[in-house]
């Protein structure tokens, strides 16, 4: 009966407990050490977020009461009356660019970086001076942002939609790149052995045996990124890196904040019939909720 | 006593479960057999309404459970404790916190969600674990645990629900004969000594008869035998497997591993 004593929690007696505590004491409680360290770690982080709320003059007061010019800008935002006015072939034109500089840019990046992936996954290459070289290239893409990049490339191939396609498409490929190697790197081991057991050479292995584990990671990834490049390609703009965004900012200028909103909302629009689409695609490849 | 009164589920036209009619006395160890595809799991999850019958109805103690909704139903799932054949720990977390898991429908939600079990329940989850012989490993990750470790530390997550009924579903169709052997005689324990009640999907027929009190084969979503492991006769097993039905009995297979005779008892403990 002692060896096997029935569980039920009315009969843990406070000796059990004492003695249960004294043989394993790591399953009641951390040891003091790693106790005061969590907490003065914790301390230390709530501190420092305190202080800036501080430093940076974050009160709620602030937000309570706005500036009073917000409250006209935002009737003026969505004052639509003349609507029939607005250069809407300049608009939609200036949309359609922008979904195509994305649609190419996050194309590319995709053919690029799955590549690149590959070489520098830990679990597929193992030379350790090729993964390196591999991600340190990547942390560049990645560590310039985008609009830098535009900038970057504005200079050397002047204004418009090309440099933001180049822009996206060397960001994007540093990120997608490290976010596909990533995902190798979790894969199974199983079913790459079990390929590798048919006698199957090292591309093949890779192809049948790591390929069709990452896919839906890939694709959801490559289609998430489309989507988000649409909304940043409105960036790429004021820069003048083509799209939307040069629209934007010269009717802001000039003060033409009703269509400034519906600029804005037309760019909500379009990510939500891209987001739409995206879910159809993905469910083509990778099958829908239902498998 | 556990009843399920003509229990039908029903996932297309041509693909059902039942009519499925069993009365269960507390305490019994029943094993339900029968091929892939026979609805042993989906009979198994009705209990615990992990999935919904369609029609019928699932009393336990004369209480009607099939329409329980909310915290009723979290109540009811705690009653019924669950093993799978996959095991379902969570990998990431020590073995204690899966154990202690079997406590969430007991404890308050904000001790629940910031891990603030209390002294006796850690202590119940020790004593649990010490039960199935692994104290030893319980501030380890449960991934790195082997099957069969695993499945003792679930069985121990089960236990630490007081239940009344033990689910398990395929509990040893993952594991090598000796752990397979380890996990059958402790949920057989447990059975005999706490009388909890054991209802068990078994994929081989030896097991079944070597640890049961009483067997159900089901075969084609029916139940086609239902009673004491000596009145299985070759031509039931013949319906419930099928032609083939004698060579599950493989000299290899997981059940050949011989298990200590059991005392024998009635099919209503």
């Amino acid at each position: 009966m002692v060896s096997n004593p029935t569980i039920r929690l009315q009969a843990v007696t406070s000796e059990d407990i004492n003695s249960m505590r004294q043989q394993y004491p790591r399953a009641f409680a951390k040891t003091m050490p790693e106790r005061v360290g969590i907490y003065c770690a914790w301390a230390l982080f709530v501190g420092i977020i305190i202080w800036l709320h501080i430093h940076f003059d974050l009160t709620p007061l602030r937000l309570v009461q706005p500036d009073p010019r917000a409250g006209a800008l935002i009737s003026h935002f969505f004052d639509w009356s003349k609507f029939a006015e607005w250069d809407h072939t300049a608009i939609l034109s200036s949309m359609l660019e922008t979904v195509a500089m994305a649609l190419l840019g996050t194309t590319l990046a995709t053919l690029v970086a799955v590549p690149l992936a590959f070489i520098t996954a830990r679990n597929v290459m193992p030379v350790f001076l090729v993964r390196f070289a591999g991600k340190r290239l990547f942390d560049v893409a990645r560590g310039v942002d985008q609009v830098i990049w535009a900038l970057i490339f504005i200079s050397a191939v002047g204004l418009g939609p090309m440099a933001g396609i180049l822009a996206i498409f060397v960001s994007d490929t540093g990120t997608l790149a490290k976010l596909f190697s990533e995902a190798l790197e979790n894969a199974e081991r199983q079913p790459i052995e079990g390929v590798q057991s048919t006698g199957a050479g090292p591309l093949l292995v890779q192809r049948w045996g790591m390929l069709p584990q990452v896919l839906p990671v890939l694709i959801s990834q490559a289609l998430y990124f489309f989507e988000s490049n649409t909304r940043s390609a409105a960036i790429l703009g004021l820069v003048g890196a083509g799209g939307i965004g040069f629209e934007l900012i010269s009717r802001w200028n000039v003060l033409r904040y009703d269509e400034v909103a519906y600029i804005v909302v037309l760019i909500i629009v379009t990510v939500s019939i891209i987001d739409y689409v995206s879910k159809f695609v993905r469910y083509q490849f990778i099958g829908g909720p239902n498998g | 006593m556990l009843i399920l009164d003509d229990v039908i589920r029903k996932f297309s036209p041509d693909v059902s479960i039942g009519t499925v009619s069993l009365e269960v006395p507390s305490g019994q160890m029943v094993g339900v057999i029968g091929r892939s595809g026979a609805g042993k799991s989906t009979l198994l999850r009705m209990i615990n309404r992990m999935v919904d019958p369609t029609s019928g109805r699932i009393l336990f103690e004369g209480k009607d459970v099939t329409g329980l909704k909310g915290a009723d139903l979290r109540a009811w799932r705690r009653r019924c404790a669950m093993i799978f054949q996959q095991f379902n720990l969570i990998d990431r977390l020590d073995v204690i916190t899966n154990v202690l898991t079997g406590r969430l429908n007991e404890v308050s939600l904000g001790r629940a969600i910031f891990k603030a079990f209390s002294p006796p329940e850690r202590a119940l989850a020790i004593r649990a674990l010490d039960r199935l012989g692994m104290t030893k490993a319980a501030l380890q990750k449960a991934d790195t645990l082997s099957g069969g470790q695993q499945q003792r530390v679930a069985i121990a997550r089960a236990l630490m629900q007081e239940p009344e009924i033990i689910l398990a579903d395929e509990p040893i169709a993952s594991l090598d004969p000796h752990n397979a052997k380890v996990v059958m005689d402790a949920l057989r324990q447990i059975n005999r000594q706490d009388g909890i009640t054991v209802f068990c999907n078994l994929h081989t027929l030896a097991t079944a008869k070597n640890y049961c009190d009483r067997i159900v084969g089901m075969a084609k979503g029916k139940v086609v035998f239902d009673g004491r492991p000596d009145e299985l006769s070759d031509v039931m097993v013949h319906r419930i497997y099928g032609p083939e039905g004698l060579e599950t009995n493989h000299p290899f297979g997981p059940d050949s591993v011989p298990v200590p005779q059991k005392t024998v008892h009635p099919a209503t403990v």
